[in-house]
């Protein structure tokens, strides 16, 4: 069975490969659900030939991609036909590789027998096939995460650190992550779920890191200022998640709501709906300061469900990231409710989103609701996964005995 | 009009202008059928030919403003649903597939035409653009008028009426507001002439059915529709612009001398005590139809002719400016003779080649820093 990991993940990889030079990518390009404004293939090509044209691609309104991908795309990685498929795979076998490091760090072993298996959850996950397949660079934003989280395990501070400096480049609700993976960084990333113990570390430690990370944030905002030559990008990338501008549907929960708001209340509602993202960071790391890796997972799925413009690769990544915690499956309350919810959302987020654009027969309020029986999915996924982490360290129950919250 | 401050490139224009006779430069017209009801099924054929021969000699839907009832093509009585016809024939749908109805049903009122004529309305910007008479100091514009009328006023859809005095002093506010050049104003209802008694502004031509105490009659019954379909009149003005197009030389004489009071069975009348030019100068077409005078100029003296080369490979520029053309490559050669400076154009071209290889260098030296960075990362644990 130790073999299995060894045939799982190449078969894996070239079976995504064959299916990234397959007709069905055309297909999938400009669905909205795999891209959104800020993570689309075809708004980056148009970036990047503005940009090799002589034209600031951040004078309009339709590139919105950060400056580092306009940088590397136009000068080391050039998008063509044939390179991107094999990028995107190539980033997807990356991020499932370091899900695979990050379970066997978190069980201690060199080699488990569910290697295999977490290859497979990952690449072969719909909700990150279909947005990698579609040339989204979310696949981009979940290899950065995975390779953040994995240094962190590792204890590698300074390339977890550089790799969420990047990934906050590219998608700023990365920022909540932040907090949890420096924290994993100078803890063990071994499962303590069942043996909570209280946070002994010094806090004093976390400062250099997060000097560190600053540091490493300020150096890429200024190699992205120099590839630009104005910070015109700044409004255009970071601003889109804070101010909205742009009301593309994506499976998200804020784009309805922003489409009928006066625009007296705008401003107010966006901060809610900032802050609203802000005040998970510190009751999840608190609660769950004897197991930090737990905390980077319920931190993505929030992020997943309450980010301002997400594809269907947030959520597929929060559902990839289940696999490394086998502890809390006989915890799970309501494992199939969620599943079939999901299947629900998933079904008809493509259904309406077509009917209402394509065939003209239906209206937004159809797609509006099929994103909140996606929300509904992301959300009792997340409550799931929080009372079963939480449960675990109670154990097994004994006759006659209940849990009950004080 | 531009007198004595002739600069030297405004005088080739004055000369163009007076050069062929008219001085408009565009065309407007504003067809207005005041009245409602099946029963006046021939006023709504009025202005819908009216319509269709303006467009037929050329002015565009943008510049007209159709103010119809709009109650006559989907009547329930109406035997040939979405069909309009003038004749009894039934050789022309007037309201065929392509008619754009601006004001229709109880839009058409006195205030929204007299708003459309003096722009009372501009500042609103609720109002669009097919609404609006967005006519400067050289548009010719053409009022057509038709319904039931009387000495010196204009029934609009049985609940109000315009007086004489209302248009007049609506054409003399579009006047000060320099909103036309000239302005032919038609009119086919009962005593229609007492209608244009009272304008006082200049560049005014303008003409009625019928004088004072004189009925308009319809030309033509149709026993299937049921009604009258045309009234003489405007049956006969339209007769005379079959034979017009947009080339025609007839002029404004022309057609008042076509009018026969035993035909029309009322007196038509003409009023051209306000229009500056002779009626045998004004063509048809300076009203009816949306005909541009041009005229190739001569290059002035001392121009010379610019060229523009367009490239679309950055790299095909030498060092020492000349242009390398290979193979492949796609240039567009835009040549300009006539006095235009190509100067600024080239400046911009040159710019943005340069900003390329400019933002290729950015590219290059912000991926190395990322780069080192990572791979300084790497060295170091």
């Amino acid at each position: 069975m130790d073999g299995n990991g060894d045939l799982a993940f190449p078969a894996l990889v070239a079976a995504r490969l064959l299916l990234a030079f397959s007709p069905l990518p055309d297909a999938l390009k400009y669905d909205q659900q795999l891209s959104s404004p800020l993570t689309s293939y075809s708004r980056l090509r148009e970036g990047i030939y503005l940009f090799q044209h002589g034209i600031d691609p951040y004078s309009g309104g339709s590139f919105r991609h950060s400056p580092l991908l306009l940088s590397l795309f136009s000068t080391v990685l050039p998008l063509t036909r044939y390179t991107s498929p094999i990028l995107w795979t190539a980033v997807d076998s990356g991020a499932a590789w370091a899900l695979v490091q990050i379970w066997r760090l978190r069980a201690g072993a060199k080699r488990t027998s569910r290697d295999g298996q977490i290859y497979a959850l990952y690449l072969l996950n719909p909700y990150i096939v279909l947005p990698s397949l579609a040339l989204s660079t979310s696949s981009m934003e979940n290899l950065l995460c995975l390779l953040a989280v994995m240094f962190a395990c590792r204890g590698r501070a300074s390339a977890a650190l550089l790799a969420l400096a990047c990934l906050v480049q590219l998608s700023l609700p990365a920022v909540l992550l932040v907090a949890p993976t420096t924290l994993l960084a100078i803890t063990r990333p071994v499962s303590r779920l069942a043996l909570a113990r209280p946070f002994d570390v010094q806090g004093k430690q976390t400062i250099p890191l997060i000097a560190e990370f600053v540091g490493y944030s300020a150096l890429l905002t200024f190699a992205s200022t120099f590839v630009c030559g104005n910070w015109r990008w700044v409004e255009k990338t970071w601003g889109a998640s804070l101010t909205l501008p742009d009301l593309t549907p994506n499976p998200g929960l804020w784009w309805y709501f922003f489409t009928e708001m006066f625009d007296h209340f705008r401003p107010f509602f966006l901060m809610v709906f900032c802050v609203h993202l802000l005040i998970y960071i510190a009751p999840v790391c608190i609660k769950f300061q004897h197991d930090f890796l737990y905390a980077v997972f319920l931190l993505v799925g929030v992020q997943a469900l309450f980010k301002p413009y997400p594809t269907l690769s947030d959520p597929g990544l929060f559902f990839s990231m289940f696999s490394i915690f086998p502890e809390i499956y006989p915890y799970l309350r309501h494992p199939i409710v969620t599943a079939l919810i999901h299947l629900h959302a998933s079904l008809l987020l493509p259904l309406f989103n077509s009917l209402w654009l394509r065939q003209g027969t239906g209206n937004a309020n159809f797609f509006y609701a099929s994103t909140l029986v996606f929300g509904m999915g992301n959300g009792a996924a997340l409550l799931d996964a929080i009372w079963a982490g939480l449960r675990v360290a109670i154990g097994e129950l004994k006759e006659g005995y209940e849990v009950a919250q004080e | 009009m531009l007198g004595s401050s002739a600069r030297a490139d405004v005088e080739p224009v004055t000369e163009f202008l007076g050069r062929h006779g008219s001085s408009h430069t565009n065309n407007w017209a504003v067809l207005v059928c005041a009245s409602r009801y099946w029963f006046n099924y021939r006023h709504m054929a009025n202005a819908l030919g009216m319509y269709r021969t303006v467009k037929r000699l050329g002015i565009p839907d943008s510049n007209i403003i159709l103010m119809l009832a709009d109650d006559v093509a989907c009547n329930p009585r109406n035997k040939f649903p979405g069909c309009v016809y003038s004749s009894s024939a039934k050789t022309l749908d007037l309201y065929g597939d392509n008619i754009e109805v601006d004001y229709r049903g109880y839009e058409v009122t006195v205030e929204n035409f007299l708003r459309v004529l003096t722009a009372l309305g501009r500042v609103e910007p609720s109002v669009p653009r097919s609404k609006r008479l967005l006519t400067d100091d050289r548009s010719n514009v053409f009022i057509y008028m038709t319904g039931h009328g009387g000495n010196e006023f204009l029934k609009f859809q049985d609940s109000e009426e315009i007086s004489a005095f209302d248009i007049a002093d609506a054409v003399a506010q579009m006047w000060e507001k320099k909103r036309y050049n000239e302005l032919f104003f038609m009119i086919d209802t009962c005593q229609a002439n007492t209608m244009y008694s009272k304008f006082y502004s200049p560049n005014v031509l303008a003409t009625g059915s019928s004088v004072i105490h004189e009925n308009s009659y319809s030309h033509e019954n149709d026993r299937d529709i049921g009604v009258a379909v045309i009234d003489a009149y405007t049956h006969y003005v339209l007769q005379f612009m079959e034979g017009i197009n947009k080339t025609s030389q007839a002029t404004m004489q022309d057609l008042f001398d076509t009018y026969d009071p035993d035909k029309i069975n009322s007196h038509p009348g003409v009023r051209s005590d306000l229009f500056p030019r002779s009626l045998r100068d004004a063509l048809v077409t300076d009203f009816f139809g949306g005909v541009a005078q041009a005229e190739v100029l001569t290059p002035p003296e001392g121009a010379q002719p610019s060229h523009f080369l367009f490239i679309n490979n950055a790299s095909a520029i030498e060092p020492d400016g000349s242009v390398l053309y290979r193979y492949g490559d796609t240039a567009t050669d835009l040549d300009a003779i006539g006095g235009l400076d190509g100067h600024p154009f080239l400046a911009a071209t040159a710019d943005g080649q340069k900003s390329a290889i400019d933002g290729n260098i950015r590219a290059w030296a912000s991926t190395a820093v990322v780069l080192s960075l990572v791979g300084w990362i790497a060295s170091r644990e």
